[in-house]
């Protein structure tokens, strides 16, 4: 049984802004799904559509067969959410936030406690388990409630950008914990996030997201494969020309001297594009051939309009846009 | 459709959130129970010496004590809008929100919750009235009566706070509206002086008050012991907090859309 059927899911808020746009997709039973996109691109909206947070414009979303919209509290029960902000609650013990949540997932009380000590020793938090959650480091209150799933055992757990504001360490710790929820648990996983390596590591499959469609999606494998071809990272020293010709290439990112070129064979380009540029008196500093990753293809489609003909100054400023909205 | 199991007992947990949260730090109750305790002490004395300004023979500080008792009620309640606005700004309310919990019971039990900060206010203003020696009635059933009272007061007005909070959305706009509509209820009822010294205007005004139905409750039981008006105090008072408690339930979901 598939997880989610989400069916031409639309949300259109009042003054008419459409968050979503008749976005389709499935996520299987079991799997690792992520939705990436720049801020504003629907992630959000989407998850609290699923989540009967928010209702549909139009268009419907199952989840194990059961649809959202109409049997919203029989959805929740199979569901866990973990929202952008921290949400646990500061002014109450670790112990405290995951009995509270258990007892508001109906989790039976024969096996709340136990279930409760399992998931703090699980993530590390038994010692801490007393204190008041507002004097944990943003690490723990992340494992903390990645915790309640494990006392919950929802069958589809929610992560919205769940590394967001987390040292290397911790984000490290979270993502082992995610896996593992996911292995040992069977949990179902749907998670947003704007870290291309995290993305990379965590996901079986995932989608892109865009202005409130999904640009592309499948796994992190079959879309690099999907870009084709080479990425040149040239370093330059003095102004770019506008763009370079469709022939060479076409721009995924300008940044601060840093062109990077999706070319189809990297190595007779490396000569034709060094001609060109230095021909329109930009000097060449450097020349690197790399296999396309997955930021190249979040590059690629999380922006409209970069296209072939893309230029220099629009994916600079494409990227600008992505990294500012990322923070 | 959610069991009634499922429905009290998710109201009790979110009581029980709030009431944990109190047990960790209760400084908030103890600073909110200094204001009644300055009208009586302040305010009461003052115009103690003032004669006939209470009905029925009674002392004025007697006459004040359930109608200050019922203001702080108030002020407990009314801001609860401000707190579910803050739950839902550090994303709180979105977890309360995605749990199989029914909207309802998030309302009743903060609710609730308001009516248990209201008993507390209760208590320390029977025990300032016992320490400074305002005679009120302490039989239990009336104690009992004016805490039921209390509660459902408090109820009432924190669905009505989380109602207009889920239209106003920020905590400032809250802040605002909380002043507007504590005020003029407070000066436009029976809490400080009799109806019969009001303007006429005024008491048509005071007719509609809930805060006048709520004070006139409260010195039923703990002032004159004549509960012919009861019933129908109640009555208003379980309408109302039926209406607002539905209201907020079914408007809740619009902060966090």
């Amino acid at each position: 049984m598939r997880a989610i059927e989400a069916r031409s899911l639309t949300k259109v808020y009042p003054g008419g802004t459409k968050a979503v746009d008749d976005v389709s997709f499935d996520v299987e039973e079991g799997e690792i799904f992520g939705l990436l996109g720049p801020n504003g691109a629907g992630k959000t909206t989407t998850i609290k559509m699923i989540t009967t947070l928010a209702r549909p414009s139009s268009g419907s979303a199952t989840v194990f067969g059961v649809d959202a919209s109409r049997s919203p509290e029989q959805v929740r029960q199979m569901l866990g959410f973990v929202p952008q902000t921290i949400s646990v609650d500061g002014d109450l013990t670790g112990y405290e936030n995951l009995l509270i949540f258990a007892k508001l997932f109906f989790v039976e009380r024969g096996q709340r406690k136990a279930r409760i000590s399992e998931a703090l020793e699980y993530f590390g938090l038994t010692e801490r388990a007393n204190d008041l959650v507002k004097h944990y480091s943003g690490g723990m209150m992340r494992r903390l409630e990645i915790a309640q799933a494990l006392v919950n055992r929802p069958r589809l757990l929610f992560l919205d950008e769940p590394s967001i504001g987390l040292d290397p360490y911790s984000r490290m710790q979270v993502i082992k914990q995610i896996k593992e929820l996911n292995q040992n648990f069977g949990t179902t996983i749907f998670v947003t996030t704007h870290d291309m390596n995290e993305a990379d590591e965590l996901c079986d499959r995932l989608a892109i997201m865009n202005l409130g469609k999904i640009a592309v999606s499948g796994s992190p494998t079959e879309l690099k494969k999907s870009m084709g071809g080479d990425v040149l990272t040239v370093t330059v020293s003095g102004g770019l020309p506008d763009s370079i010709p469709k022939e060479l290439g076409s721009t995924i990112s300008s940044e601060e001297g840093v062109v990077k070129i999706l070319t189809e064979d990297g190595e007779r380009a490396i000569p034709r594009i060094t001609d060109y540029l230095e021909g329109k008196g930009t000097l060449v500093e450097s020349v690197s051939l790399s296999r396309p990753t997955l930021d190249d293809v979040f590059m690629k489609y999380a922006k409209a309009g970069i296209t072939q003909e893309t230029s220099f100054r629009e994916a600079r400023s494409a990227r600008r846009s992505i990294v500012r909205h990322g923070r | 459709m959610t069991s009634p199991q499922h429905l009290v007992s998710s109201v009790l947990t979110i009581a029980e959130m709030e009431a944990r949260k109190l047990r960790h730090d209760s400084t908030e109750l103890w600073m909110r129970a200094v204001q009644p305790a300055l009208w009586l002490l302040i305010f009461g004395e003052v115009f103690n010496g003032i004669r006939g300004l209470a009905p029925g023979g009674f002392s004025y500080i007697q006459f004040i004590a359930p109608g200050v008792l019922a203001q702080s009620v108030l002020f407990v309640s009314i801001f609860y809008g401000i707190t579910i606005v803050w739950e839902r700004d550090v994303g709180l309310l979105t977890k309360l929100l995605s749990t199989p919990s029914p909207r309802i019971a998030v309302v009743v039990g903060k609710a609730l919750a308001a009516g248990v900060r209201g008993v507390f206010q209760g208590v320390m203003i029977f025990a300032l009235a016992l320490i400074i020696g305002v005679n009120l009635r302490f039989d239990p059933f009336d104690v009992a009566g004016v805490f039921i009272v209390v509660v459902l007061f408090a109820m009432c007005f924190a669905s009505l706070s989380m109602t207009l909070a889920s239209f106003l959305k920020t905590r400032d706009r809250m802040m605002g509206i909380g002043q507007a509509i504590t005020i003029p209820l407070f000066f436009g009822s029976n809490a400080i002086y009799p109806v019969s010294l009001m303007p006429a205007w005024l008491q048509v005004i005071s007719a509609y008050n809930p805060l006048s139905y709520v004070v006139d409750a409260m010195r039923a039981m703990l002032l004159t012991g004549d509960y012919s008006s009861l019933p129908l105090d109640i009555f208003a008072l379980v309408l109302s907090t039926a209406i607002f408690i539905g209201a907020a339930s079914m408007v809740l979901k619009r902060l966090i859309e």
